[in-house]
């Protein structure tokens, strides 16, 4: 009796010390997924993502410096591309900063590491929307927009003012929505989520040892991965524990699906799935840590899906209703966020749900003519239908 | 005792399935393949023949310099800038050897770092007090340094005659010359009388041996050198503008395109382990990786790796001779170049180096 206990015991330290060092053949998983994102080594902290919260801060001084008409493009455009030092923002620790939003906008290892000329293209469309911007729209400013010329228009009832470009475009809706995909969602899922960023060089040979930075307390996998989770949460208080809708870029329209019934549970989804790619860093089991960041990246990705169906649906009442305003106001978050569909991330896949041709089809069509003046609900549903179908959700689920 | 027996063999059994789960990623295990024949190829077929005939090219420029120094016309001139672009079309067979004597002196960083720098040139030889050796004096030197001084000095060829009346211009571009020939003579020496040695017997598939660092250098070179520096910062990749100035051999004006085209073509010959100029090919990336068999996605990676120079090579030759041309009138062409180049690193820097064990100690540092 006590060898066979001698002997369980023996084979139980045996199997135990066995199955720390496997990654792969777990027969029941040991990583827990932490209550909170905080990860520490020797005592300090080892979650850093200081560069995406400067970024987050940027483009929302941006978006709003876009709504005031006495802005110079040089201005706008020094706010797009910072150059250290340069007196650009209202922070001065952004005016500090060696960031900036533009060489990460369409900047992704995945996507755009040898598509240089797509990436300039993209980030070509943000430079000619702020140009518009300050070039048409500022200047008309106190004129009431028409169909070809831009202007004001104020919302039924006495609402907002809403200035727009010549085809209707709310241009700072293009540039606030079309950083969600191109510089928010794409960094996370095609680039720092990526087994090509997380992997590359020594880095998982320093991660197995726990070799840190230079300086850091962190590893690099460790701080990839913590880059990833920036761009979503870097503008919250607490980013150990997040209420959302800290900014007006992903974390906001995250937010905004949480609250639909259709979609509830989704936050809790991603934050739990950064959690536990992170604490599986740690553990060094990097099968884990990419099944979830998979479902991150199907989770993301759809937050661009459903709020493009749901302004594009919410546009075309409001077109019904005669309120040209407010149907451009919505309209033009929908742009942004259909603008922002090619740079999400199929799970298990190298593609995006909607490769840049296909999004480019439907910009064409909305810009088409006088833009949103002329715009029919036929291809507002029929863009909306193909969204939907494409991510196995229903029109009616993101209204 | 039958008990203890099993208990024992079962416990052993554990413990080698443990350990046997443990071992990957030592990174030193030998795959078999014949590295020393690699290297002996790669120095006595390839680097060390290069260096000779840079060498060579360098002597003649020398020679060429002195002529023309003693009577600068316009004959002396065109003869002296030819041997200029001959030793610098030899020398993108080289820039990829930062190894041994070549690393310990930073030699490529006093040979070929562009784009050059007026005003430090002006006022070396304004004091006539300068140390070319000098890491501060790095964009100051070399075939960039020479360029400027064989072309930029004046607006035409009347103009750029008559500033060598001056003799400081004179003194700067001997000097120029000779130091570049002075460097090469030195790590190509070196080569030839012991580092060729210490090179092939370095076999092991460490950090520090021969195999490793050159091929970490190789792939440096072609994500550097060649893919950045020659295309990818005068197409604008990492800035918000382009740069028409920072072109290879900005103020010749005609001959960016032919220098990347023998700097491609030396790393693919590299690749594929071709003597000099010869078409004979030896042990190399390319027959190692033969060796190791790789699939990827069904297809050969040497393959694949091969096919991807080729297609680069295409962009290139659609390009304007003067990049900085190119780059005003139509970049997407160049950024297209730029593309086809980037698609081999990830060959290279990630399935080649993966298939052969080796690790990558360097990073296309763009994080935050």
């Amino acid at each position: 009796m006590k060898k066979i206990a001698l002997s369980l015991l023996v084979i139980s330290s045996f199997l135990t010390s066995c199955s720390s060092d496997d990654d792969s053949n777990n027969l029941e998983q040991q990583i827990e997924t932490p209550a909170t994102y905080s990860f520490e080594r020797d005592g300090a902290s080892t979650v850093d993502f200081n560069g995406q919260s400067t970024r987050i801060a940027m483009a929302g001084e941006l978006t709003s410096a876009l709504k005031i008409e006495t802005n110079t493009e040089a201005q706008l455009d020094g706010m797009f591309a910072h150059v250290e030092g340069n007196d650009d923002f209202s922070e001065a620790s952004l005016n500090a900063s060696d960031k900036d939003i533009r060489s990460k906008v369409a900047a992704s290892r995945d996507y755009f590491s040898s598509n240089a000329t797509l990436s300039n293209a993209i980030k070509s469309d943000f430079d000619l929307w702020i140009a518009d911007q300050a070039n048409n729209v500022f200047s008309n400013w106190n004129t009431i927009a028409t169909a070809g010329n831009a202007g004001q228009l104020q919302q039924a009832g006495g609402g907002a003012v809403r200035y727009i470009n010549a085809k209707g475009f709310e241009i700072n809706q293009l540039v606030a929505k079309g950083l969600i995909g191109g510089l928010m969602t794409d960094q996370i899922l095609n680039n720092y989520l990526s087994p090509s960023v997380l992997d590359e060089g020594s880095n998982i040979e320093d991660n197995n040892s726990d070799v840190v930075v230079t300086g850091k307390s962190y590893t690099n996998m460790e701080h990839k991965w913590d880059e990833a989770f920036g761009y979503l949460y870097g503008a919250e208080l607490d980013a150990s524990m997040p209420v959302l809708g800290a900014d007006s870029f992903l974390n906001e329209y995250l937010d905004r699906l949480e609250a639909d019934d259709d979609f509830a549970g989704i936050a809790q989804t991603v934050f739990n799935a950064f959690k536990l790619g992170r604490a599986a860093i740690v553990a060094k089991d990097y099968d884990l840590r990419d099944a979830q960041a998979n479902i991150i990246k199907e989770n993301l990705s759809k937050v661009s899906a459903v709020r493009a169906v749901h302004y594009l649906q919410a546009g075309k009442v409001k077109l019904n209703e005669g309120d040209m305003a407010s149907a451009f106001h919505q309209l033009s978050e929908g742009f942004g966020f259909i603008y922002s569909l090619q740079f999400t991330r199929q799970p298990n896949s190298s593609n995006p749900y909607f490769t840049n041709a296909e999004v480019m089809d439907y910009i064409a069509e909305l810009s088409e003519g006088n833009g949103f003046w002329d715009v029919t609900p036929e291809t507002l549903d029929m863009i909306s239908e193909d969204i939907a179908a494409r991510f196995n959700f229903t029109v009616e689920a993101a209204n | 005792m039958i008990k203890k027996i099993v208990l024992s063999v079962f416990a052993i059994a554990l413990m080698v399935a443990c350990s046997k789960s443990d071992d990957s990623g030592s990174g030193s295990q030998s795959d078999g393949f014949d590295r020393q024949a690699m290297l002996t190829n790669w120095a006595d077929n390839i680097i060390i023949p290069a260096f000779q005939d840079l060498n060579s090219k360098l002597l003649t420029l020398k020679t060429d310099k002195d002529t023309f120094l003693a009577t600068p016309n316009l004959t002396n001139l065109d003869v002296l800038r030819a041997s200029w672009l001959e030793a610098y079309k030899t020398w993108q067979y080289v820039e990829m050897f930062d190894i041994g004597k070549a690393e310990e002196l930073n030699y490529a960083d006093q040979m070929n770092i562009y784009p050059t720098s007026v005003t430090l040139i002006q006022n070396n030889i304004t004091t006539g007090e300068y140390d070319l050796s000098n890491p501060n004096l790095n964009a100051a030197v070399g075939f960039p340094a020479v360029d400027y001084m064989l072309y930029g000095l004046a607006n035409n060829n009347t103009d750029i005659l008559t500033t060598y009346n001056n003799a400081a211009n004179a003194q700067y571009l001997s000097d120029l010359v000779d130091q570049m020939q002075s460097l090469t003579a030195i790590v190509l020496n070196d080569w030839t009388t012991g580092y060729r040695n210490v090179f092939v017997n370095s076999t092991a598939n460490t950090a520090t041996s021969s195999t490793n660092k050159l091929t970490n250098d190789f792939i440096y070179y072609y994500e550097k050198g060649l893919r950045a520096n020659k295309f990818g910062i005068p197409a604008g990749v990492f800035s918000t503008t382009t740069f028409n100035d920072k072109v290879e051999a900005f103020y010749n004006k005609e001959v960016s395109k032919v220098l990347s085209q023998e700097a491609l073509k030396a790393v693919q010959n590299f690749f594929v382990g071709i003597s000099y100029n010869t078409s004979v090919n030896g042990d190399s990336f390319s027959s190692y990786l033969n060796y190791l068999n790789t699939i990827k996605n069904g297809e050969d990676l040497n393959e694949l790796i091969n096919n991807q120079f080729n297609i680069a090579e295409g962009k290139i030759q659609q390009l304007d001779n003067n990049f900085s041309q190119q780059v005003e009138t139509d970049n997407t062409k160049m950024l297209q170049t730029y593309d086809e180049l980037q698609k081999a690193v990830v060959l290279l820097k990630v399935d080649m180096v993966q298939a052969m064990n080796i690790s990558v100690d360097f990073i296309d540092a763009d994080g935050d």
